[in-house]
């Protein structure tokens, strides 16, 4: 007999073959689908891109990266095009620390200073050292890791957390020593040499050689832009692959149940040092070309706001995955330039939040009571302000533009404006943290007085800061907000937990 | 053997090392309680100078103030507490507690955002520049001295003291009173002990709270014996304090006091004796730590956690 | 010679004995169950076969080579597989891909192979999914065909349990250590299960060791079963023998009632 006979109540017995139930099976069987499904438009567009063969999706996602430098100036070509490169070669090493073994590692800079100082002092014309790159560059990448097998041997018996502050602690060391090493009176004296300068101290390692294969030099962006995104395909490849083969499939076990796979032959902890390794060569391997292209090595370009900015990109990318970590990169690195300016700033910033407002909440009519709402508010605040305290109306928006002059005339802007700058700042938080607190109509009407307030607070304080504070106190809210609300990332795939 | 130079760096160290062993005492509750690693704590440490230093300001300024000397720095205090314990608190619900049941690197990810903008926030609203408490003359610096070589100001014999007594409270809170009871058995099964009845929301911010308070007021401290503060301060503090905690055993509150004191004494030889001592110091605090976890992964006082399966 | 020994083994927790000198012995081509109440030290017995805690003292021999303080990779490398009590699949890797990760240990292609594509790195691929689909096959066809590339979190819980045994027996694994595999089973499922086991050790060649509470499974299964009680050995033999026996009676019911049966 094929299939279950419930006709007369009584469950088959076992012997039967177990063909799919309709019904009951599909439904499990469809369960991946109706979870992705559900989402609408973003569950189309991602069936849509699962379609595509793994080829034609590297294409697609660096396909418009191979033509920008066809229209892209000298300037533009590197800030947003050959940064972001890089970055997202970073991002993809960390990616496989992270992502896929599960390591917190918050030194993984270093790595990338460290690979950018010792090409350095190989090829550079501050040690003296001309080493050509296919050698110079093999020697970097693999003493990157060997640094970080190092680092990892230290707390292999408790590789996780541990591992975290002792990565930390490593970023701290190694910027405390590249600032140091240049053989002055405050520097280590070594046996036998005496004192060296390593890393020439708080000034840099500077006149780094350009890239020298085989005689050939790379010197121009356009040249180390195509260098660089040719090597970031390539790694691509290559995660893509080893996501599939036997050392992908146990980093994947174990970051799922490390216990577990432990107990089906896994060594875990030689797996988490191979992903760390791994990490650590490829940042150092990134390093080799950022020393290169600014002709230099310098102790502020490797540290924690470096740290947090890759961090983000892969956070947002969706830890595991490797294509979203180009999206991640292009975001990440793209917004602050374009944050530079003040009006560009302020597009982006006011941009967000209509956005945010449009996206949050789902009747249609809800976003514009807010946005009518907060405008009608904004504009009865700033009359009786006016009139009660004319001081308090004085001041003027920063930058211009049109946008600019009609704020003008909308928000608040006192001229002696440091201390309420300050309580404002703490009241918003604080009004945001509450917003999270409420719900239905209260929320819609608490938020009118709260958007009026940040943008007071945008105006008179955060866009002063555009391209330094301001930056990273957004990149860090926005890495809680990412974690609060979607802890996969944006485009990793949400994952069952074992709780 | 330059013993004025010894002691000069053993009281140094101890001073520190009391500080560090504050904000030490804070990682080790909420890592006992929650397994998380706090990173914002270091930053809670900074706000908590900062608002004893917008007291002092408030109060009058450094060098005279509406109130006795000893009575404004302790009205610094407990505002800086009472502030930094709701701060800690705040943190925790808006940052942590969602992420309770989602995969492990979630919270540290979002400890770490929290942490920037905390940091990122005071340099915005602050500035880079460093801060003067200069309670030196408020307080009136006086200097003891035993034998030729060794001497000590009222202001460290006050932190260190400080110091052990809010240690010696924390730890009566936490072995006698039946808060701490509750604190004991959630970091020791959350859901059993939910299950028996126990607040487990509230024990956790009462941890956050305290944990906070104290590190707020290692904070002041900071700013009375060093008389400058600054925004970034947060951040290589909050490393030696977890480095503290994690050298004296993670989850254990003794643990946390000895470890920070050896930090500080870390610190404290390595600038007066090693080559390399005051630029490198924290390079060395940093072997402390490496040789640490070759020898004795779960710290000086700490137990091996054990893993049912 | 048996296939394990298990020489005086003891383990203590803080102050508390789990397994106290035990004794222990399973042949090749056995099946033996180990009962005993809640905290009897059952699943601490089978941590310390497969390494997760090392034996205060006492010794465990497999093939005739110790490993106790071994790593647990190398002792599953070696041949004892585990289920677990509270099920630990990868939730998130597909069917297939819980099996197929099992055979690292078996398998040899590096890491830059893999990133190569180097025909060591393709063929060993090609193999192990073979093998998986094989294992796979065991259970009929509950778990072939669609269900490969299915996560595995949309299994139903039997299918779940089936499929942390089949995982066991990707791993090579001459003997398995089976936790309560009946657990949460209805009777048809359980009756699945038994004649499960009955075909893994004749088809399969499979020495198993099964901890189980529910004494049906138990009666159909063993070869031999072992009572634990409070980490001692109290009774041994067939099932009929150890049913009886009033240490057993007493541990599980209580002495009144050993004392009246």
């Amino acid at each position: 007999m094929v299939g279950p006979n419930l006709e007369g109540g009584v469950p088959p017995g076992p012997g039967v073959v177990d063909q799919p139930r309709v019904g009951v099976d599909e439904w499990v069987a469809n369960v991946d689908e109706r979870r992705e499904a559900q989402k609408g438009l973003t569950g189309l567009v991602r069936r849509a891109w699962e379609g595509v063969p793994p080829a034609g999706r590297l294409v697609i996602l660096l396909g418009p990266f191979a033509i920008f430098p066809f229209f892209a100036n000298e300037g533009n070509l590197y800030r947003y095009g050959l940064i972001t490169v890089v970055y997202a070669l970073l991002a993809l090493g960390l990616n496989v620390v992270v992502g896929f073994a599960g390591l917190l590692d918050l030194g993984y800079v270093a790595f990338f200073g460290f690979g950018a100082y010792l090409y350095g002092i190989m090829a550079s014309g501050h040690s003296g050292h001309h080493l050509q790159a296919e050698i110079a560059i093999p020697i970097a990448v693999v003493a990157a890791a060997l640094v970080g097998l190092l680092l990892g041997l230290t707390s292999w018996r408790l590789l996780g957390d541990y591992l975290a502050i002792v990565t930390l602690f490593f970023l701290q060391a190694f910027v405390i020593f590249v600032n140091n090493a240049n053989g002055g009176p405050s520097d280590f004296s070594y046996p036998f040499v005496g004192r060296v300068d390593l890393t020439g101290g708080a000034n840099g390692l500077d006149q780094i050689d350009p890239l020298n294969f085989f005689g050939y030099h790379i010197t121009t962006t356009k040249g180390y832009y195509f260098y660089t995104l040719i090597s970031l395909a390539l790694l691509m490849t290559m995660l893509y692959f080893v996501n599939k083969s036997r050392t992908g499939r146990a980093w994947r076990a174990l970051r799922e149940d490390p216990l577990a796979a432990e107990v089906m032959t896994m060594p875990v902890n030689r797996l988490k040092l191979l992903a760390f390794m791994f990490g650590a060569g490829t940042a150092g391997f990134t390093g080799t070309i950022f020393g290169a292209v600014q002709s230099g090595a310098f102790p502020g370009d490797y540290d924690v706001g470096l740290l947090i900015t890759i961090y983000a990109i892969v956070i947002l990318g969706g830890l595991g995955s490797i294509g979203g970590v180009v999206i991640g990169a292009l975001v990440v690195n793209g917004a602050p330039e374009l944050l530079r300016s003040s009006s560009n700033a302020r597009f982006l910033f006011y941009g967000v939040l209509l956005l945010a407002l449009l996206v949050a909440m789902r009747p249609w009519y809800r976003p514009v009571v807010v946005l009518l709402g907060t405008i009608a508010f904004g504009a009865v605040v700033r009359v009786v302000v006016a009139a009660a305290w004319p001081r308090g109306t004085a001041g003027h928006v920063q930058g211009g533009g049109a946008f600019g002059r009609a704020l003008d005339h909308w928000v608040l802007i006192p001229t002696h404006v440091d201390r309420i700058a300050g309580w404002a700042y703490f009241v918003l938080i604080l009004a945001a943290l509450v917003l999270t607190l409420v719900r239905g109509w209260w929320r819609t009407i608490a938020l009118i007085p709260t958007l009026y307030l940040a943008s007071f607070v945008w105006e008179n304080k955060l866009v002063e800061q555009v391209s330094g504070a301001t930056r990273l106190i957004l990149l860090g809210a926005l890495l809680v907000v990412i974690m609060n609300v979607r802890p996969a990332g944006i485009f990793g795939t949400s994952r069952v937990e074992i709780v | 053997m330059n013993w004025s130079l010894f002691f000069g760096e053993l009281v140094s160290g101890l001073t520190l090392g009391s500080i560090y062993a504050l904000i030490a005492l804070g990682y080790t509750m909420v890592y006992g309680i929650l397994k998380l690693l706090n990173f914002a704590h270091g930053d809670v440490y900074m706000v908590g100078a900062f608002i004893g230093f917008f007291v002092l300001q408030w109060l009058g300024g450094p060098l005279t103030t509406a109130v006795t000397g000893w009575l404004a720095i302790a009205i610094m205090f407990v505002v800086a507490m009472l502030g930094c314990g709701a701060l800690g608190v705040g943190i925790e619900i808006f940052a942590y507690r969602p992420l309770r049941n989602a995969p492990r690197i979630a919270p540290l990810i979002s400890a770490l955002g929290v942490s920037i903008f905390l940091q990122n926030s005071a340099l915005l609203l602050w500035g880079p520049q460093f801060r003067s408490y200069d309670t030196f003359d408020l307080i009136g610096v006086k200097s003891y001295h035993i034998g030729r070589n060794f001497f000590i100001s009222n202001i460290q014999i006050f932190t260190i003291a400080a110091s052990f007594g809010l240690m010696a409270v924390l730890t009566w809170l936490v072995a006698r009173t039946r808060t701490g009871k509750a604190m004991r058995a959630t970091s020791f099964d959350r859901e059993a002990a939910e299950m028996m009845g126990i607040r487990v929301d509230r024990v956790i911010s009462f941890t956050f709270f305290v944990g906070s308070a104290l590190a707020a007021a290692g904070g002041v401290m900071f700013g009375i014996v060093f008389g400058q503060i600054f925004s970034l301060m947060g951040f290589t503090a909050g490393l030696k304090g977890f480095t503290a905690a994690v050298v004296g055993g993670i989850g254990s509150i003794p643990g946390a006091m000895l470890g920070g004191f050896l930090i500080g004494l870390t610190e404290a030889f390595a600038t007066g004796y090693l080559p390399g001592g005051s630029t490198y110091a924290n390079l060395y605090v940093f072997a402390l730590l490496i040789a640490m976890f070759l020898v004795r992964p779960s710290g000086l006082l700490g137990s091996p956690v054990i893993q049912k399966v | 010679m048996a296939l394990l020994e298990l020489r005086d083994v003891s383990r203590a927790f803080g102050g508390l004995q789990v397994v106290n000198g035990l004794d222990l012995e399973v042949g090749e081509g056995e099946v033996v169950s180990v009962i005993g109440p809640n905290g009897a030290g059952k699943t601490t017995v089978f941590n310390l076969i497969t390494g997760i805690f090392r034996p205060d003292s006492g010794e465990i021999v497999f093939d005739g080579n110790t490993v106790s303080g071994l790593a647990p990779h190398t002792i599953t490398t070696r041949g004892i597989a585990r289920t677990f009590q509270t099920l630990r699949l990868f939730l998130n890797m597909t069917v297939l891909e819980n099996v197929m990760v099992a055979t690292y240990g078996h398998t040899r292609a590096s890491l830059v192979e893999s990133m190569l594509q180097l025909p060591r790195s393709r063929r060993e691929d090609k193999e192990v999914r073979k093998l998986a689909q094989e294992k796979l096959a065991f259970f009929g066809q509950r778990l072939m065909g669609y269900r490969w590339d299915q996560p595995a979190y949309s299994l139903s819980y039997a299918n779940r349990r089936r499929l942390e045994i089949a995982r066991a027996m990707a791993t090579g694994a001459r003997l398995l250590l089976l936790d309560e595999p009946a657990a949460g089973m209805n009777p048809v499922e359980t009756h699945e299960m038994t004649e499960l086991i009955g075909k893994l050790r004749d088809e399969g060649g499979y020495t198993i060791l099964v901890i189980e509470h529910d004494m049906h499974v138990v009666e159909g299964i063993s070869d031999r079963v072992v009572a634990l009680d409070y980490g001692v050995k109290i009774a041994e033999g067939s099932f009929d023998e150890v049913a009886t026996s009033p240490r057993v009676v007493e541990a599980y019911l209580g002495l009144r009632t050993a004392q009246t049966k």
